[in-house]
């Protein structure tokens, strides 16, 4: 029962998931984004094993930001009209200008909350390879990110041997933002010329074991699609379109 | 009698890249016939590595190269293959063990490579567990491939190519990033799979010391890209080095006392206590992840260290790629960026590493060995006059190996004191006056150098192999 936002195929997910964001782009009430978050935190508490302690720490930028939104839309948001509610500090704010501040924080919650149902449900390498075998991804593109994913590790760890060198040098030691962020150009151009060089020599690797780039056509791991994941596209879909009903009504 | 089976046919052949003037190969005759193996052996930048893509067709495709001869691989003319076609049966294994996979296990890379060849399905399974078994890495299969160390990957590596059942196995110089114990249990392990499987063998190679008497046949290339001789293959001798005469000098440069790094709770390095002379050669050595970086980051301020004491002149450091420390646009300004050396010194800095040439030029475009004479320049320019080079000798030729000694021979004639974090005891016993051999992020000792080279238990418990032509000394000496 928990496993079922794990297991469900990607590439399903993966629309599911985009049908959800575009529709919701089109609702501008304060309640279809609030109800849909909420629906989408029953559906992660129900259905997946994710480490809330890790959703926590990314939905919190999410949270300031959306505080943020809610914030300047009532301060420096157009005069509207409607009927002024609260007057706190000299500002008048009118009914019309909390809704429609509202609405667009609870959008930024919405949609991060909706994506990170995604992020931390899918694992990168299944998402892929069901992109190529559900969505005839070409396998060129497919096994090129794969490729960078197993890069990554590799170039963290340069990354920062990169920077111990130049440490030492005297060279890194900047203290404001602009120019540690200057500094990083520095680090970017070794690393990347070492970045050419192994991304040559995997291309040479993989072509010298038959990887031409043409659509295949057998699977050692078949991603599969089955009922279930229909299933389950169907009660997103159907919290969404709920969520929308709801919304529409309560905002009358 | 065994009848002739012709794998492998050039007819004078020539390879030109696009963009060059000259040839990278010219007038290459040669045949190989089924279960040779042959050695193809030249300094860097010969060709080598051209002539193997041409026989696993990476080359011209890849290149726009301009072939002209010709090329029969098993009785067809190398035009006729269609991408990927020939790849099944000549199977290929490259240099870095970092960049020859795409997936994250064992299993996933085996599958990969099954499926390029639209093997079906069903019979999937069963060769992968047959290739795992074969080559003894069964328990290896769930394993993420960015776990295992580079003798592992190579093995995975090779397991990959194996997995399509080729004819031909064609290494890329397999062993020059392992260090020398991990590439010698890798020739041994694939002098068994060669026999298990007939295997025609054709590796490029330019320390073929290692190989002992693995090849039956060797093709010399010159640096035109020429083959010079092509006859019946003889055990290579290791490397001579020229004797070197001690320099140490009557003055410490670093003196430390129960010297501990701690990390995030972890001791990586327990304490250790040392002292090094001016003019010392000290070669720190000992298996992966013994400490050895960790202890060399600490002494030179890179890592937060604990000691009851310790004090040192200024530490430089070169990193295994030298190009990590670079920071400017020409090789004169690295060498100019600490500021701290006055014009003339750098003028004579610049005489003395050779590097008036190419003094104008930007360090990152220049060979490999300029760069690491560029790195310990900027070293020597900001009077960091102890230095820690980190595996410098890893995939170098003999002219390259050659030219380091001289140039480490000759920074300590100056006075300069010189750490070497390496594997390569021949080399090691070239230059090093002492040793400290490290295991488990503990020091087991610093050394005379010449004592542990006949110490075979002591190197032995380390993965060190001792060194060739000490051992030959040794006995010409009795």
């Amino acid at each position: 029962m928990r496993n079922l936002l794990h297991d469900m195929n990607p590439a399903i997910k993966f629309i599911t998931v985009t049908i959800a964001m575009l529709g919701l782009a089109f609702f501008f009430n304060p309640w279809t984004p609030l109800l849909f978050f909420f629906s989408i935190l029953v559906l992660q508490l129900v259905f997946s094993r994710i480490n809330w302690k890790l959703w926590s720490l990314f939905m919190l930028p999410f949270v300031i930001g959306a505080f943020g939104y809610l914030w300047t839309t009532i301060v420096f948001g157009a005069e509207t009209g409607g009927t002024v509610i609260w007057s706190p500090f000299g500002y008048d704010m009118t009914d019309e200008q909390l809704a429609l501040a509202l609405s667009l924080s609870f959008r930024v919650l919405a949609f991060s909350s909706l994506s990170l149902l995604f992020a931390l449900t899918t694992d990168p390498v299944k998402f892929v390879m069901s992109l190529m075998q559900q969505l005839k991804l070409s396998p060129k593109l497919a096994y090129g990110v794969l490729v960078g994913y197993q890069f990554l590790p590799v170039l963290k760890d340069e990354f920062f041997q990169i920077q111990q060198a130049h440490r030492l040098r005297g060279a890194a030691v900047e203290k404001s933002w602009w120019q540690r962020a200057l500094g990083v150009r520095r680090v970017i151009i070794p690393m990347l010329a070492g970045a050419v060089r192994k991304a040559e020599r995997s291309a040479f690797a993989m072509e010298a074991r038959g990887f031409t780039g043409e659509p295949r056509t057998e699977f050692y791991r078949p991603v599969q699609i089955g009922k279930l994941d229909f299933v389950m596209s169907l009660v997103v879909l159907a919290l969404f379109l709920g969520s929308c009903v709801c919304g529409m009504l309560l905002s009358g | 009698m065994q009848m002739h089976d012709t794998i492998f046919e050039m007819n004078n052949v020539s390879f030109r890249f696009p963009d060059d003037q000259s040839p990278t190969l010219s007038s290459i005759s040669f045949t190989i016939e089924r279960g040779e193996r042959v050695a193809i052996s030249g300094p860097s930048g010969s060709g080598k590595s051209t002539l193997l893509y041409l026989l696993n067709r990476l080359y011209p495709a890849n290149c726009d190269g301009i072939v002209d001869g010709e090329i029969h691989l098993f009785d067809k003319p190398a035009d006729c293959y269609s991408p990927g076609e020939i790849n099944h049966r000549v199977a290929t294994v490259f240099q870095d063990p970092d960049s020859q996979f795409c997936m994250p296990t064992v299993e996933e890379e085996l599958a990969f490579t099954l499926e390029n060849l639209n093997t079906p399905a069903s019979e999937m399974e069963e060769r992968i567990r047959h290739v795992l078994d074969i080559t003894g890495l069964s328990h290896l299969r769930h394993v993420s491939i960015q776990t295992l160390s580079g003798g592992m990957k190579q093995r995975v590596a090779t397991a990959c190519a194996l997995v399509m059942n080729p004819e031909v196995l064609l290494l890329d110089e397999p062993i020059s990033h392992l260090d020398p114990y991990t590439g010698k249990e890798f020739i041994l392990w694939l002098d068994q799979l060669q026999k298990t499987f007939n295997l025609t063998i054709i590796a490029v190679e330019h320390r073929l010391d290692y190989w002992e008497t693995f090849f039956d046949r060797e093709i010399k290339i010159t640096s035109d890209g020429r083959i010079s001789e092509d006859t019946i293959f003889k055990p290579h001798e290791t490397l001579r080095y020229p004797l070197r005469l001690h320099s140490i000098l009557d003055e410490t440069v670093i003196s430390a006392t129960g010297l501990s790094v701690k990390m995030k709770g972890n001791t990586l390095l327990q304490p250790v206590s040392f002292h090094a002379q001016k003019g010392e050669c000290i070669v720190i050595a000992g298996p992966n992840g013994s400490g050895k970086s960790t202890l060399v980051k600490a002494i030179c301020g890179i890592y937060k260290k604990e000691a009851e004491k310790f004090s040192t002149d200024p530490c430089g450091y070169v990193p295994q790629s030298p190009e990590f420390l670079f920071l400017t646009s020409t090789v004169f300004d690295e060498l100019a960026f600490g500021g701290t050396s006055s014009k003339l010194e750098l003028d004579d800095l610049i005489e003395s590493l050779r590097l008036t040439e190419i003094k104008e030029q930007n360090p990152f475009a220049v060979s490999h060995g300029q760069k690491r004479r560029v790195a310990i320049g900027a070293m020597l320019a900001d009077k960091r006059n102890v230095l820690f080079l980190d595996e410098p000798t890893s995939g170098q030729d003999e002219s390259a190996l050659l030219e380091l000694f001289r140039l480490i021979d000759s920074q300590l004639d100056q006075g300069d004191t010189v750490f070497i974090v390496t594997h390569d005891m021949e080399f090691a016993a070239a230059v090093a006056d002492s040793v400290v051999l490290l295991k488990d992020g503990r020091m087991t000792g610093k050394f005379i150098a010449d004592r542990v080279w006949q110490d075979e238990e002591l190197l032995a418990a380390h993965n060190l192999m001792p060194p060739k032509g000490v051992k030959l000394r040794a006995e010409s000496f009795a």
